[in-house]
């Protein structure tokens, strides 16, 4: 399992677009992908969920990735982030 | 994959003496703003008769504390000296609120001690006993465990049922199927359930996403918009979990209903069936029946029990007597050839 916490770079924070990219490359794989914040985890799959979250920007999501692609998924989702989903 | 092992019971350890303001009770400010950002962290309230009376060991100061007839009363029966020295004596300590039932007030120089220790005053239209039962019902929703789960929520035919499975295989189409059919929906994708007392899982929808559902292919929806105020509800107790999974052929599930394994969540057991599907297999009905055969076991009547009992019934009588006799349910068919 891969555990880390990853920021929020984008100044809209993660919005319905951001929220969408997010889940659709979570859901190419088949590990278990959770986002938590304030200890209320959600399924990263699920975009409802994503959207829930109302994350801000600079905001710390917690991410849990469990399952046989695990790395590669988390690798995957490090790259979003990290590009602020395309919105730097 | 386990309901749990992503999600956390989540707790509060203290709320803010500002978050009473919404508790079903009417409190009214007596001191502005005073003290609103300080913290309770014990869902218990305090009458603090004794401390006032000079018996400050073992006081519950950290409590909210309830300001009845007998602490009004006692202070008004002392000398002004006495009454403004067991006021500070009981203000001395970091109290985070003083509720004041029956209306009974307190005047401005009492208050400005209250004001001095930065303790907020609130005053209770209702009696002391009704605004204690209120406060803890309150106090106890908010202190109580949390937990967030992955699922549809739906009440169908009044029973609280829970749709668990991995995502895509068909939860937020099955609840869409049920609404359809009359039934409601709680909370798609996000469901918080709170426990209640020791044996109770009250559930609702996040606040942002109440009602939206996402289905694959279309996006998302919102239900309460699409098909009015009958197919929704804001709040259902939690009855049965029914995890969907994808048909394996390995895996052992239920022939007859009998071995029931309660699944336990936040330490309260919940009914709970696992559910096969494949292509052609009609969920929707399914959770129906789920639902009513639920309901039939509320009301004390298990149709695996009853064949069970029929067969041990027939066993016997053929140990008594050795003939067969005819196995058809009716002995013979009448004349009308319908």
């Amino acid at each position: 399992m891969i555990e880390q916490k990853l920021k929020i770079k984008n100044r809209a924070g993660l919005h319905t677009r951001p929220a969408a990219m997010l889940v659709k490359l979570a859901a190419k794989f088949k590990s278990d992908i959770y986002l938590e914040r304030d200890g209320y985890g959600i399924n990263a799959k699920s975009i409802i969920g994503v959207m829930t979250l109302a994350a801000e920007q600079g905001c710390e999501l917690l991410v849990r990735v469990e399952g046989e692609d695990e790395q590669a998924a988390f690798d995957e989702l490090y790259a979003l982030f990290d590009s602020g989903f395309g919105e730097l | 994959m386990s309901l749990y092992s992503h999600t956390k019971i989540v707790t509060k350890d203290k709320i803010s003496v500002e978050a009473l303001l919404s508790a079903p009770v009417y409190l009214k400010k007596i001191n502005g703003e005073t003290g609103l950002n300080n913290n309770i962290s014990d869902k218990n309230l305090h009458r603090p008769q004794l401390a006032l009376a000079g018996f400050t060991e073992l006081f519950t100061y950290h409590r909210v504390q309830i300001f009845g007839n007998t602490e009004i009363y006692y202070l008004k029966s002392l000398t002004r000296e006495q009454c403004l020295t067991a006021l500070r004596r009981v203000a001395g300590f970091p109290i985070p609120a003083i509720i004041l039932t029956n209306r009974h007030e307190m005047d401005g120089e009492l208050l400005s001690v209250l004001n001095d220790s930065n303790i907020a005053v609130f005053a209770a239209e209702a009696e002391t006993t009704k605004t204690i039962t209120l406060l803890s019902e309150f106090l106890d929703d908010q202190f109580a465990e949390q937990m967030q789960i992955h699922g549809s929520f739906v009440d169908v035919y009044g029973v609280g049922v829970l749709l668990t499975g991995r995502s895509g295989i068909g939860k937020s189409e099955i609840a869409l199927d049920l609404i359809e059919r009359g039934h409601r929906l709680v909370a798609d994708d996000v469901v918080i359930f709170t426990k209640k007392r020791d044996n109770i899982l009250m559930g609702t929808g996040q606040k942002m996403s109440k009602h939206f559902m996402e289905i694959r292919g279309l996006g998302i929806i919102n239900v309460q918009r699409m098909f009015g105020v009958r197919a929704i509800r804001f709040q259902k107790r939690l009855e049965i979990i029914v995890e969907l999974e994808v048909w394996d052929k390995e895996a052992e599930y239920t022939r007859t209903g009998l071995d029931e394994k309660p699944m336990e969540l936040m330490g309260v057991n919940v009914a709970n069936v696992k559910l096969p599907i494949f292509p052609g297999k009609n969920v929707t009905v399914i959770t129906e029946v789920i639902a009513l055969n639920y309901l039939l076991k509320t009301y004390g009547y298990s149709a695996a029990d009853d064949l069970t009992n029929i067969i041990h019934r027939e066993i016997a009588l053929k140990r008594h007597s050795k003939s067969a006799g005819d196995p058809r349910l009716i002995n013979y068919f009448q004349s009308d050839d319908e």
